[in-house]
This record gives structure tokens, C-alpha cells and sequence, in this order.
């Protein structure tokens, strides 16, 4: 990332009610290629309600939202694994590559496939796999997209350690070919490491946003 | 494969997914079958159902297979957050709304082949040769009846009580369509030519043309917010 890079999401000010109640206000980022910036708070701090507006799929109460990106550039995995269960692994990713305007080659998607480690599954049904090897899909899914920002709501969840080092492969990857990481993360010691940047939401707002040496400091003091 | 228009890779998907599986259409038509034959029962030994009657019958049995078959292509959508998948693809929601209208018409179609049948084995009904006159007006009606199953389903899309809702709204709206159908129906079924009620085929074809629009106007609001 360097400075001249123009954010491809950017967002001022924005809050968020559901209903009456006040999930978060005031929030103030942008995130820029290549960079990966981990969302951290504490349960119902508003985390994965913030990646769905930086997504598009909420509208926020207030403030404003600038996107620089196409329609279709933005990889959303979040709590849903968005999988249908009566397809194979590698029918579900044909599928979403075909929705989105490609038209991958078999070989294509047993590369993507065998990258989360599920080549062997490739002919089965994704009913009928465990809740890793559907976030694993579902990862897979993001990055056959090569999208140019990745929402990432608690990846981890459901994945065992060798699939967590695939993750954070993935992760690295990502930013080195210019991608834009958001991720939602419970295991802020662990997931620090491969941030650029982080941000806390906590207390219906955003209460730190800088660096990971400044957050290290900011969360000492604290 | 060659690039399909995306609404077609919705609907073959929706199509291999409802006919491999069974889903919707198994129930719709064991209910529209049941429909009919509970129906038949009503008639006096020897007797055959008036015409009119039979249409009747006919389209009640496919408005309540459209309420499962929509019930069951949308549903398809709300498994593990699917729909966000197709919220952020880069399709217009038009293009989920024609896939869906498309596998649906398909299976209601499949669905009112056993219905016909139903129709001759149980009411004793004859279409007296007009096929071509029949297969227009269920391809007219049925039009309408998809472009509301479309648009309604995705309505009712991820509430509790989505088959009453469905149900309760689908119906009074489709009345203008199954006057016509019914009543053009009738006439097939009765050995009438009806190359002259042009004022019926007209009032599906209106209704056909404006729900359309509503639904194209409608569909984006509706999809997202489901």
C-alpha cells in the first residue's frame, strides 16, 4: 500500500441502528489495496453489521459510503457460507464463477479446490460436509472470485489448525497480489501479526483505529 | 460450456436442483392430483363435471402448485445465506427474477401435464381436439401466474409463516387471471371454440403486461430486503 493508492472503500461517519437500538455511530475509515485491516470488539459491538455495509448489503442509518469498485469485486464470507447443500463442492463453484461473468475451467477450480484442501471432496455433496470443510468451500468461493476486496466475517470459524494456516496463506496472498482484506476476528493476539491495520469497535463506536504497533500500545494502556 | 445468459444458469440450477432432488414439484403434483380427485368425488355416478367447473378445478390445483413450487425455489436461496452470494454477484435482480419466473413456469408446466390427465381420468373432461387454442391460453395464463409466484415468492422469502403469506397475498390478486382462465377454459373444455372471446384473452394478456412491470419495478426492493 502506499499513499498515492486510491481507497477502494471509504467510509465517513457512519452509523447504524436495527430498529431502535443503536449498533454503532461514527465510524471513520478507508481501506486501500493491498492492505489488511482486522475488525476487533466485543459481541454485538456492530462487526459484522459494519462488513455488510462496507459490502453493500446494508444500507448504513447515517454517514456516508464511497465505493471505487465494480459490481462484482468485493468477496463476502460471512456467517452463512453461502453454499448450496445439494451441489458438489465443485458445482457451487462453478455456479458462482458463472454468475460472475467467468467461465472457469475444470481444471481451474480443482487449482482453487485443492488450495483449502478439498480436492478429494470435489464430487461431493456440500451437505454433507463438516462445518470447516463448508467455511473451507466458502473460501474457496471468495478466492476463485480474485476479488479486489475481501470481507472476511470470522473466517476461522469451524477450521481446524492446518485449514487456520491455509486461511492466513490465503490472507498474505491475497494482499500480495493488491487485495483489500477487512476481517472480522475473535483472536486479536493471533491475528494481529497479518494486519496492517486495525480498528475496534466497541461502546456503539469506534474506539481505536491505527496501526498494529499502535494498537499493541493503544490495548496496554487500556 | 458455452457463456449462458445468467438468468438461464440460475434457472438450470434451480431446475437440476428441484427435479434431481424432488423438491416442490413431487408435492405439487400429489396436491393438484388430490385436488382434483377430491373434487370428483362431488359428481353423481356416470356424471361428468360441467366445463367451467373443470376449469376451475384446473387453476385452483396450479395457483396452489405455484404457492409450493415458489415456496421451494426461493427457499432454495436462503440456505446458509446464499442470497447474499447473489446480492453481491454482478447480475441486476431482474436477472434472479426471470430465472426463478423460468424454472418455475417449467415445473408448473411439468406439473399441469399430470393435472389434464387428472382432469380426463377423474372429471371425465375432453379438450374436443382444440390443443393448440389450450396450450396458448396455459402458456398466457401461466405467465402471469410465474411473474406473480416470481415476485411474491421472493416477498415471503425467510418469513416463519411464508406459505399462509404467500397464500393470502397471491390469491385475491390473481382473480382477474383466473376469471379468464376459467372462463376460456371452460370453453375448451365444453367443445366451444372460443376464437371470438377475444375480451378474456385480452384481460390476461393486460394482466400478464402490468404485473410485469409492477414486478420489474418491484423485484429489486423486494429481493433485497428479504
Amino acid at each position: 500500500m502506499t499513499q498515492s493508492d486510491p481507497e477502494l472503500v471509504s467510509l465517513n461517519g457512519v452509523g447504524h441502528y436495527f430498529g431502535q437500538r443503536l449498533v454503532f455511530r461514527q465510524v471513520t475509515l478507508g481501506v486501500a489495496p493491498g492492505e489488511v485491516l482486522l475488525v476487533l470488539g466485543p459481541n454485538g459491538a456492530g462487526k459484522s453489521t459494519l462488513l455488510q455495509i462496507i459490502a453493500g448489503l446494508l444500507t448504513p442509518g447515517s454517514g456516508a459510503i464511497d465505493w471505487t469498485l465494480e459490481p462484482g469485486e468485493i468477496g463476502y464470507l460471512g456467517h452463512g457460507t453461502c453454499v448450496y447443500p445439494f451441489l458438489s463442492a465443485s458445482e457451487n463453484l462453478f455456479f458462482w464463477a458463472r454468475m460472475h461473468g467467468m467461465t472457469p475451467a475444470v481444471e481451474d477450480i480443482t487449482t482453487v479446490l485443492d488450495r483449502v484442501g478439498l480436492k478429494a471432496a470435489a464430487l461431493e455433496r456440500a451437505g454433507t460436509f463438516s462445518r470447516g470443510m463448508a467455511q473451507r468451500l466458502s473460501l474457496a468461493r471468495v478466492l476463485l472470485l480474485d476479488a479486489k476486496l475481501l470481507l472476511l466475517d470470522e473466517p476461522a470459524t469451524g477450521l481446524d489448525t492446518a485449514s487456520r494456516s491455509i486461511l492466513d496463506q490465503e490472507i498474505s496472498q491475497a494482499r500480495a497480489r493488491g487485495a483489500a482484506v477487512v476481517w472480522v476476528s475473535h483472536d486479536a493476539r493471533r491475528d494481529v501479526l497479518l494486519a496492517d491495520r486495525v480498528v475496534v469497535l466497541q461502546g456503539k463506536g469506534q474506539a481505536f483505529l491505527g496501526t498494529t504497533t499502535a494498537y499493541q500500545q493503544w490495548w496496554c494502556d487500556a | 460450456m458455452p457463456r449462458l445468459p445468467r438468468f438461464l444458469i440460475l434457472a438450470h440450477k434451480d431446475l437440476r436442483l428441484m427435479l434431481g432432488l424432488g423438491l416442490g414439484l413431487v408435492q405439487t403434483v400429489l396436491l393438484g392430483l388430490l385436488i382434483i380427485f377430491v373434487f370428483s368425488l362431488s359428481l353423481p355416478v356416470g356424471e361428468t363435471m360441467s366445463g367451467q367447473g373443470a376449469a376451475a378445478i384446473f387453476w385452483l390445483a396450479s395457483v396452489f402448485g405455484l404457492v409450493l413450487l415458489f415456496n421451494a425455489l426461493y427457499h432454495l436461496e436462503e440456505a446458509n445465506g446464499v442470497r447474499l452470494g447473489l446480492l453481491l454477484a454482478p447480475i441486476s435482480p431482474t436477472t434472479v427474477f426471470v430465472g426463478k419466473a423460468l424454472a418455475g413456469g417449467a415445473l408448473l408446466v411439468l406439473a399441469q401435464i399430470f393435472f389434464l390427465i387428472g382432469l380426463v381420468v377423474f372429471l371425465g373432461q375432453s379438450l374436443y381436439g382444440q390443443w393448440l387454442w389450450a396450450l396458448g391460453l396455459v402458456l398466457a395464463v401461466d405467465l402471469g401466474l410465474v411473474i406473480m409466484g416470481s415476485l411474491l415468492g421472493a416477498l415471503s422469502q425467510g418469513q416463519a409463516a411464508r406459505e399462509s403469506l404467500l397464500s393470502v397475498i397471491l390469491f385475491p390478486l390473481l382473480v382477474p387471471l383466473l376469471l379468464g382462465g376459467v372462463k376460456l377454459g371452460g370453453g375448451l373444455l365444453s367443445g366451444v371454440s372460443i376464437q371470438d372471446e377475444t375480451q378474456w384473452m385480452t384481460l390476461i394478456m393486460a394482466f400478464d403486461a402490468l404485473f410485469a412491470a409492477v414486478a420489474l419495478i418491484l423485484f429489486p426492493l423486494v429481493f433485497r430486503e428479504g
